[in-house]
Order: structure tokens, then sequence, then C-alpha cells
């Protein structure tokens, strides 16, 4: 009986639907919405753990065609994806680092002067699960990597939206809201050069984009496309006998496509799972930081700022495609090679081009897209080698948020000073 | 009465538009169910209408049920004067 109990506890869909449980009793909902909402939660996380599954299936053939191909490591940076898939080896220590460091970021707020709530889930879900997986690399884990974990995350909820509140008090013209996303640092910091290379008279909201690209908008369509060319421009490469081994005698070209969209697919999984469990987790810990921070200062995902400038949002997006396409085109001197991971580029370098354009215009925000995608993808490839998701048996996937990579590096490098 | 709002994600902003939609509706002595969903899966969802940025609302037009479109996501009153007046209407 107590076996039972200490597995139910330790397995991250259950600790989840328990927080999920008590946040709902909190913000007294009826025992029917209590029951559904924590039965959501939990479904959730098994529907995460399946788009896992999906994801790493279609990216371990891939990986074998990219290294034949060009015989190098190719990766696809995104973080959902990649802690999702160490869920069944750090899954406890994540959902306690992502319960334990909300805690810490409300107490902060609570005593400090910065008073931001940090409120993206799929972040603080993402940024878990890179603290557990930094930790356990430096032989840190259960209760000691929670705790460390969860101060970590907790101070960098609040620091990051700090650091960019400047550059959000530029774009919006207000102080009401902060930006809650681990690429705000960088993305700020991006925008700033764009400004010193730019000029703010000439807005990209002058320019008119063809309403064709509206189907851009869909982020299921947009991967599709890129993941397509990807895969098939590796498959054209592998010699042909190694690939019959790979597809197992299906066409080539074929079996490129199936895989590349079963891998979006993969993520489209993933990604419901995880609107399942925020979904009931985050109006909790809204609910609660509204009660003990008065005045709290909401740290939101990154869209809230496109409407500041929408074709910036545009420009900012193919800049930064182009800037990341370069350093990928560079790979060989690169420690691995890393693959146009969509996500990433479309929700900061959309980011990117309305930062840069709210400070130095059009010229602003492509040039800062440009310099966000080089050096955002050179950051990623020379973190690679400080970080072995290989013993998870993850390969083809790596971490995608700078801000969390520069406090997971961060780390790495203090822990070897300490010889760990 | 139920609502629908989306975004790119379907997790950040979308969840964020409908909690607070929720608020306000409440201030006004409405209870409105709700469900934060990304473009893709909007599509084709049971609603009585759909709550989403200008880019994304326009991506919505061929939908079933009425679109409102919010220009500034961070602005709580311009929610309120688009919303309320919707539910009033579907009441």
């Amino acid at each position: 009986m107590l076996e039972f109990f200490v597995q139910f506890l330790s397995n991250p869909a259950f600790i989840l639907g328990i927080v999920a449980l008590i946040g709902l009793i909190a913000l007294r909902k009826s025992a029917s919405e209590i029951f559904v909402g924590t039965l959501k939660t939990v479904f959730g996380f098994l529907i995460l753990q399946a788009g896992t599954g999906v994801i790493v299936n279609a990216l371990t053939p891939f990986s074998t065609m990219f290294t034949q191909a060009f015989h190098l490591t190719g990766i696809v940076a995104e973080d959902n994806s990649l802690v999702a898939a160490v869920q069944t080896f750090l899954g406890y220590e994540t959902a306690f680092i992502l319960v334990f460091s909300f805690i810490i970021n409300v107490i902060l707020a609570r005593i400090t002067k910065y008073k931001y709530i940090f409120l993206t889930g799929h972040m603080m879900f993402s940024f878990a699960g890179t603290m557990a997986i930094v930790l356990d690399q430096m032989g840190i884990n259960g209760w000691k990597a929670i705790l460390i974990g969860s101060i970590v995350q907790g101070i960098s909820m609040v620091l990051f939206p700090a650091i960019s509140q400047a550059s959000v008090r530029i774009v919006t013209g207000s102080d009401n809201v902060a930006f809650g996303f681990w690429g705000s640092s960088w993305i700020s910091l991006c925008g700033w050069i764009g400004g010193k290379l730019g000029d703010k008279t000439k807005s990209t909201e002058e320019i008119n984009v063809s309403k064709n690209f509206g189907f851009l908008k869909d982020m299921s369509v947009l991967m599709g496309i890129v993941m397509l060319a990807v895969y098939l421009i590796t498959a054209f490469f592998v010699n042909p006998k190694d690939m019959v081994k790979i597809t197992g005698g299906q066409n080539t070209y074929l079996f490129a496509i199936i895989q590349a969209l079963t891998f979006v697919a993969g993520i489209l999984v993933l990604l419901q799972g995880v609107r399942m469990f925020l979904g009931e987790i985050i109006p909790a810990f809204k609910g609660i930081s509204e009660k003990i921070v008065p005045g709290a200062k909401p740290a939101l995902d990154v869209p809230i700022f496109y409407p500041y400038a929408p074709t910036g949002v545009t420009i900012g997006f193919i800049a930064t495609l182009i800037g990341s396409l370069i350093v990928t085109f560079l790979s060989k001197w690169l420690p691995v090679a890393v693959l146009p991971s969509v996500i990433g580029l479309f929700f900061m370098g959309g980011a990117v081009g309305v930062f840069g354009n709210a400070r130095g215009g059009r010229r602003g925000a492509i040039l800062g897209g440009l310099i966000f995608g080089i050096t955002w993808t050179l950051l990623i490839a020379f973190s690679y080698p400080l970080i072995d998701v290989s013993k998870y048996r993850i390969t083809g996937l790596w971490f995608a948020s700078p801000d969390a990579i520069i406090v997971a590096v961060l780390m790495r490098l203090v822990g070897k000073v300490f010889g760990l | 009465m139920k609502v629908v709002t989306v975004c790119g994600m379907g997790m950040g902003t979308s969840l964020m538009m409908l909690m607070e939609i929720q608020d306000i509706a409440k201030k006004h002595g409405y209870k409105i169910e709700g469900e934060a969903v990304d473009l893709s899966s909007a599509k084709g969802k049971k609603c009585d209408f759909f709550v989403a940025s200008e880019e994304i609302a326009a991506q919505l037009k061929h939908e079933n049920a009425l679109v409102v479109s919010i220009k500034n996501l961070i602005d709580k009153d311009e929610i309120e004067r688009k919303v309320i007046p919707v539910i009033e209407s579907l009441k």
C-alpha cells in the first residue's frame, strides 16, 4: 500500500493533478469543476507523453539520415518536446520545480519591489525540465535538485522580466504588463542593437505585406512546410543503399514526407497535452498570486507584443530565419548542426521584429532579426556540448530558449568549478 | 454560453484572454464557459463566439460563430467594450 502511494506521488501526471486539485479548491470551484479539472490535468500530461513518443520515433530515423548525408549531428531546438521526452527520467523533479518555483516567484514579488508574476505556463514547464536536466548532468537529483532548481527558476521568473521591462515600456508605452518568455533578454538586446543601427521614423507598418501570407499565422502549416523541406533535402543527400536500411524498402521520398509530417503531428499532440494541463493550473496560479501580491505585474507570453507591429512580426521572422539559416549552412565548423526550428524562429523572430521596429524602424527590425537569428543559433551550437541529452535516449532534439540556455550554461560552468 | 479564445499556440495569450473575459463577465453577472485553443484546433469548434487578436481573427472569418477581434491584447477596457455587448446580445 505504501509502495502505491510513493509511486503515485512520484508520477508527474499525478503531482500536477494534485496541484490542480489544490488550486481549484482554493479558487472555490464547484465539486464537478474540481473533479473535471483535476482529471483533465492528468489527461493533459498523459497526452503530452504520448506526443513525445511520436516525435522521438519520427526523429530517430531522421537523425540517422542526417548523419549519413552530411556527417554531422543535426538537432531541432524545441524545449517543450525535449523536456516532455525526459519526463520518464526526470518527471518527479520537473513537476515539483514547476510548482515550487512559482511559490518562490510569488514570495519575491511580495517582498521586493519587482512585482512580476510569471504566467507563461509552457515556459515554466520547459524551464523546470531544463533545471532538472542540468542538475541531473551535474549528479544532483531528488529533493536537492528540486530545491536548487526551484530557487534558480523562481529568481529567473522575476529577474528576466525585470531585465526586459525597459524595452517593454518602449514597445507598449505602458508599464502594466511584463515579458514572461525565456527569450526576453535576447529579444530586448537584439531590438536595442536594431535601434542603434536603424531609424525609428521609418516604421515597418508603412510597408504593405500581401494578405496571401496569412496562412503563415498557422503554426502547424508553417512547421509542416519547413519540416518537409528539411526531411526531403536530407533524404536527397543520403546514399540510396543506406537509405534502404532506414526506410525498410519504402520509397525514400514518401518515407521522408511521412516522417516529416509525423514529426509535426507529434508536436501538435504534445502541445494539446500541454494546453490541457496548463488550462487548469495557470488560472489557479493567477488567482493565488493576485490575492498575495497587490499590484502584481503579470509577465505574459510573447504574442501580446505582436499587435504593436504586425508587419514587423513577419519581417522579423523572415530576417531571423535568414540569420539562422546562415549559421546552419556553416555547421561544418560548429559542434552541431542547428536545423530550422520553426517555433522558436517564428515566436522570437516575430518579437524581435516588433522590438527592433519600436527602437529602430524597419532597418531596426531587419538587422535586429538577422543578428538574433545568427547569435541565437550560435548560442545553441556552442552550448550543445555542455548538456548531453543522449543518456535519456533522445536524438535530434535540444534546448531552444536563449535565457534558459544562458542560465543552464552558467550553472554548468559554476558546477565545473566545484568539480560537478 | 461558451467562448473560444484563439492564439498561435493556444496556451499563452489565449488562456490569458479567456481568464480576462471570464473575470469581466463575472463582474457583469454572467458565467461564461470557455476554452483556449490554437488556430488549427479553433477551426470547426462549437461555441457561441470566438475572441482573438486581429491577425488571428482574420483567419477565422469562415467559422460559424461570431468572431470578436481584439487590437490591443493587454487593454482590459477594449476587451470589456467589445465582449460585453456580444454576451448581452447572445443571452
